[in-house]
């Protein structure tokens, strides 16, 4: 039987008197790669809040085989990494490229112990990975969109977790480097057995990795199955009350607008 | 004059005073690197008000009045914190309308003291030279334990400073550094009434770490270059009110903010960001 390493049952997120989420039920196996699509509004963003541990929620939810609420202890949150989408910061914030990254491995050093070598050499091999490591040195605040959406990934795989949420990692980059973010991901999805949530509102740039798409409008599911089914014009042009259309290009499905 | 100023020293009112300026730096200038590097000078103002509000009561009322000024700021503190932490009210209204409620409370408290409002005025501006033995020993602790906070915590602060929500989620105790911050401001606050006063101690919440961003991308750099600006700020302070015969607290803060201006128009980080600035219009302009 394929145990779920994420099962949401009937979750439901209110905020006043909205309905950001309404009893969403989901389970999601250990490696797989899921895309959660839907339009602006659709609880995308709250139902990876909810899994991450930072949003109040009615329903059950299951990680690892266990019940969790909102508030939950420190080494469950190890095994969840957050890629949030691109954040502003300060340019003169005083955090260098290598520390922001570091600041991944804090959580699951816990108090009092300070980043040793393995830890260090750890950093240093991720940024190798995501072509950071020149920029160590630098401050963070005077890195491009992309660079520091990078230094982001390379901060939550630090945290050695077993899910990785990333929440729209390539919104508001430029194509080629949308493209070098995409690449990375798979790359990881590759090398690291990790369970993958990616958001996105974007059919155009997925990750090729991606197997299963859960389709989200006002805060319900509306489809959840293979990746094809999903992109197909039909179930699109209904999530998004607009005409799409699909077609096929080297082996990829892509979206036209019209 | 520097024969004048030993000699000066020799007073113990004089020594405590001076003492209590680097005491009176060294904190308000750590807790300053959180005011500006999370944003949350607003907070600074309502814990100040909080002090003040809390002392004029605690004068009004016959209790110790720096006792009466702790308790409240941890009271806000625990307020603030739970609702800073909700979505549906923005904190910056949230905030104005609770350092505005404490204003309002401390200015009823003074309206209504029946006895000499000097006590009460000292708590405002602060009082240097009237300090007593206690006073140091209270402020002395409380810098100690801010320090202390620091060194233990560094990198769990420096976590918190720069995402709380990638803090939280990423398993660091998120919540317990950001509410020992609150109570940590309260408790520094509340112990710096008798050495700049309640309203004038928001200057050096904010103006030491506000130097700091002008001149240092490192954090440990920054904690240091804003408490060498704050204790200088006090120090200084206190020399030019006791050359001129000027107020201390006024004084001091006028150094304070001297000592930005200098940093700002000496900023390295500014002329760096200049010199890209620039470099980007000629690429731009050569295509």
């Amino acid at each position: 039987m394929n145990e779920h390493i994420i099962e949401l049952n009937g979750i439901t997120v209110r905020k006043a008197k909205d309905l950001l989420l309404d009893g969403i039920s989901l389970g999601v196996s250990r490696n797989e790669f899921v895309g959660i699509i839907g339009p602006n509004g659709a609880g995308k963003t709250t139902l990876l809040n909810v899994i991450a541990g930072l949003e109040r929620f009615e329903g059950t939810l299951g990680l690892f085989g266990r019940q969790e609420s909102w508030r939950r202890c420190r080494e469950t949150r190890l095994r969840v990494g957050y890629v949030p989408q691109l954040f502003q910061i300060d340019p003169a914030f005083p955090i260098l490229v290598a520390e922001a990254v570091m600041t991944g491995a804090i959580g699951r050093l816990g108090l009092f112990r300070s980043p040793g070598r393995q830890e260090r050499e750890n950093a240093m091999r991720l940024m190798e990975m995501m072509r950071l490591a020149h920029l160590a040195e630098r401050p963070l605040g005077q890195l491009s969109g992309g660079e520091r959406q990078k230094v982001s990934l390379a901060r939550a795989i630090l945290q050695q977790p077993d899910i990785l949420l990333m929440d729209e990692p390539t919104a508001n980059l430029d194509i080629a480097v949308q493209k070098e973010v995409l690449n990375l991901i798979d790359e990881i999805h590759k090398q690291e057995a990790l369970t993958f949530l990616f958001v996105t509102h974007d059919f155009n740039m997925l990750p090729s990795a991606m197997q299963r798409a859960v389709l989200l409008d006002h805060g319900k599911k509306v489809f959840d199955g293979d990746i094809d089914t999903a992109l197909s014009g039909d179930t699109l042009s209904r999530l998004f009350r607009y005409p799409l259309e699909t077609f096929e290009r080297n082996g990829r499905r892509f979206v036209s607008y019209g | 004059m520097a024969e004048h100023l030993i000699e000066a020293l020799t007073y113990p009112p004089i020594q405590r005073a001076a003492i209590a300026c680097v005491l009176c730096g060294a904190s308000c200038s750590l807790l300053s690197v959180f005011v500006v590097l999370m944003k949350m000078p607003l907070i600074g103002v309502s814990m100040s008000h909080a002090a003040f509000a809390g002392a004029v009561l605690g004068l009004l009322l016959d209790f110790n009045p720096f006792l009466s000024g702790f308790i409240l700021c941890l009271l806000v503190a625990g307020v603030l914190g739970p609702l800073s932490d909700r979505t549906d009210m923005s904190p910056e209204n949230m905030l104005g309308i609770m350092f505005s409620f404490l204003m309002g409370l401390a200015f009823l408290g003074m309206g209504i003291l029946t006895r000499t409002k000097a006590g009460a005025l000292n708590l405002m501006w602060g009082s240097l030279l009237s300090l007593s033995r206690s006073d140091i020993w209270v402020l002395m602790f409380i810098t100690s334990v801010l320090v202390l906070f620091v060194f233990l915590f560094f990198k769990e602060i420096r976590s918190v400073m720069f995402n709380r929500r990638l803090a939280a989620a990423s398993g660091v105790p998120e919540r317990m550094i950001y509410y020992a911050l609150l109570f940590l401001t309260g408790a520094v606050v509340s112990s710096n009434l008798a050495t700049v006063g309640g309203l004038l101690i928001f200057a050096l919440l904010v103006q030491p770490g506000a130097t700091a961003l002008q001149l240092t991308y490192n954090l440990k750099h920054f904690f240091l270059i804003s408490a060498a600006s704050g204790i200088g700020a006090c120090v200084s302070g206190l020399v030019v009110s006791y050359i001129f015969d000027l107020p201390s607290g006024a004084s001091v803060v006028l150094m304070a903010t001297a000592i930005f201006a200098a940093s700002y128009v000496f900023s390295p980080k500014r002329r760096l960001a200049k010199l890209k600035g620039s470099d980007t219009f000629h690429e731009n302009d050569a295509r």
